[in-house]
């Protein structure tokens, strides 16, 4: 473990974790961009058979680069990277890579697109051409099937990419952001796909910030900050390294100065503008003397959310710093 | 694996049904002047050799470039099509597009220099072969260049080159060191099958031809992935 505070361990208890070896493992890795910025700074990751991990980390701390080099569209500086073979017994391509770009071949339907990277990644057409309909109809883009992809939304375009990925039911699924753009149906579609893909065997290592559903999806959760990893293992026991607390959002009739707000102990202000957030470390119960904090500062509350801070209070206890900042 | 990167390029061509019809009628407007106008022959063929080899140079290396920029490169040869199965067949289905294309424009140059069926024939075959070996010029030309601007200055050059080496821009001059280059220059066959039409001289270069078709295969699958251009899939970002 690595990063500038103390956290939960990033990697699985060897004696603990009954799985197999993992399927993919970064030693050690270290990446920087042409202009001298440090993407990755000794990073060490693994992933293993019938596992969904999540990397969690605000812009820029390096997840998307961490995916593309296990995705070997990148090379590391330093460090090593142990990745299964690139085909399978069955000849089937073991990666199935679902990045930030979202090209295609614009004035082909969706299905040719998919069924054209299915059949690269080893399917024969008939396979192919059945795994497609079936996630097309799962992921609602039947519809859009036979329409040129010039013609898609970002989000079908966002499906597609996924189909694209997952069709060949890969060893190993790199996934980046998967579930932006994704309507609810959708979402769900997919965090069932992924699921299935687990169960069977495979191993899956997103990117996201969906906070509210990974908790229920991943079985290991790692933060990076600052090109590090910071923290890592399931979400239970990310989550009950915490205190009970409590998020509350306030949605205010006019607004009210955030500098005039006097915060009792315990409690902090993590976003000023609209709505104003407010964390208390004593859960529920403080949403009271939330209210009285506002009221004495002269706003008038319209609405209120109370949320489980969740994941969000883990990451800022580990670093001192925002996930979505 | 089958050949789903030439379906791929035939399914993509005819659902560009308009870039295919102004791919041959750009051709056709450029040469039918030539043809029908009182240009010497020496002139006409060189006009005609200029413009098949750059067509099919250019209409191989801008497209491959366009397609890395996007990233559809990457995404294929991760998908699990090995880089030389992709160029070459992506660089087939392009050479037979170019034939296609170019067919039209070179049998209105038939018709301008009075050519017999059978020249027109050693024409087309000279054609087909020099449009894969410029193909494969323009593949290599994109895998050592990094934007669309480099790709069409450098297939610019190496194409003149190339042609000025097949003595399509000089007097030939037996014995010289420019007439030892030009019998083993790749688009020498096309030249002298274009001159051919008109003069009814003897075409001596389709051996060399025959090998350079061969070469730029081998020279493609070797170097077509580890060039360090646009088409390199792993680099700095």
């Amino acid at each position: 473990m690595s990063g500038p505070r103390a956290g939960p361990s990033a990697d699985p208890d060897p004696d603990t974790d009954p799985a197999s070896d993992p399927v993919v493992r970064a030693v050690a890795v270290s990446y920087r961009y042409d202009s001298g910025t440090a993407a990755l700074n000794g990073v060490d990751l693994e992933g293993r058979s019938g596992e969904i991990v999540a990397l969690v980390g605000p812009n820029g701390a390096g997840k998307s680069t961490l995916l593309r080099l296990l995705a070997g569209d990148l090379a590391p500086d330093a460090g090593a990277l142990y990745l299964p073979s690139r085909r399978s017994a069955a000849g089937r391509v073991a990666m199935g890579y679902a990045g930030e770009e979202a090209c295609h071949f614009e004035s082909l339907s969706g299905t040719y697109n998919a069924v054209f990277f299915a059949r690269a990644a080893g399917l024969s057409r008939e396979e192919a051409e059945a795994a497609v309909r079936e996630q097309f109809d799962r992921l609602g883009l039947a519809e859009d099937a036979s329409r040129p992809v010039s013609t898609y939304s970002f989000g079908a375009r966002r499906k597609l990419q996924l189909v694209e990925a997952l069709a060949h039911r890969p060893t190993l699924t790199l996934l980046d952001e998967p579930f932006v753009g994704l309507d609810l149906d959708s979402r769900e579609a997919l965090a069932d796909l992924l699921r299935e893909r687990s169960a069977a065997g495979g191993t899956v290592m997103m990117a996201s910030h969906d906070l509210d559903l990974l908790p229920q999806l991943a079985d290991r959760i790692v933060f990076l900050h600052d090109a590090r990893v910071v923290a890592g293992g399931s979400p239970d026991e990310l989550l009950s390294s915490m205190p009970t607390v409590a998020r509350f959002e306030f949605t205010l009739d006019g607004g009210v100065d955030s500098a005039e707000l006097v915060l009792g102990e315990g409690m902090i202000l993590v976003d000023g503008g609209d709505p104003i957030v407010l964390e208390s470390e004593r859960g529920h119960a403080a949403l009271p003397e939330a209210c009285r904090v506002l009221a004495a500062a002269g706003a008038r509350i319209r609405v209120v959310v109370v949320r489980d801070a969740g994941l969000a209070a883990v990451f800022r206890s580990v670093t001192g710093a925002e996930l979505d900042g | 694996m089958t050949a789903i990167v030439w379906q791929l390029e035939w399914r993509i061509a005819t659902a560009r049904r308009r870039l295919f019809v102004i791919n041959v009628a750009v051709p056709l407007l450029l040469v039918l002047p030539v043809a029908m106008g009182a240009a010497p022959a020496v002139h006409a063929a060189a006009v005609y050799a200029v413009l098949f080899a750059i067509f099919s140079t250019f209409g191989s290396a801008i497209p491959l470039v366009r397609d890395s920029e996007s990233g559809l490169v990457a995404r294929v040869l991760r998908a699990g099509v090995t880089p030389a199965s992709y160029y070459l067949q992506r660089t087939a289905a392009g050479a037979v597009l170019d034939v296609l294309q170019l067919g039209p424009a070179l049998a209105v140059a038939a018709v301008g220099a009075g050519a017999g069926p059978r020249p027109f024939l050693v024409a087309l075959m000279a054609l087909a072969a020099t449009v894969w070996v410029a193909n494969l010029v323009g593949v290599l030309v994109a895998a050592a260049t990094r934007s669309l601007a480099e790709a069409a200055l450098f297939s610019a050059v190496v194409t003149l080159l190339l042609l000025h080496a097949s003595g399509v821009f000089r007097t030939p001059v037996p014995e010289s060191f420019g007439a030892a280059v030009e019998s083993v220059a790749p688009f020498r066959a096309l030249h002298e099958a274009l001159l051919s039409m008109s003069l009814m001289t003897p075409v001596t270069g389709g051996a060399a031809l025959g090998v350079w078709c061969v070469v730029m295969v081998v020279a493609t699958g070797v170097l077509g992935g580890h060039l360090p251009g646009s088409l390199g899939v792993s680099g700095k970002s």
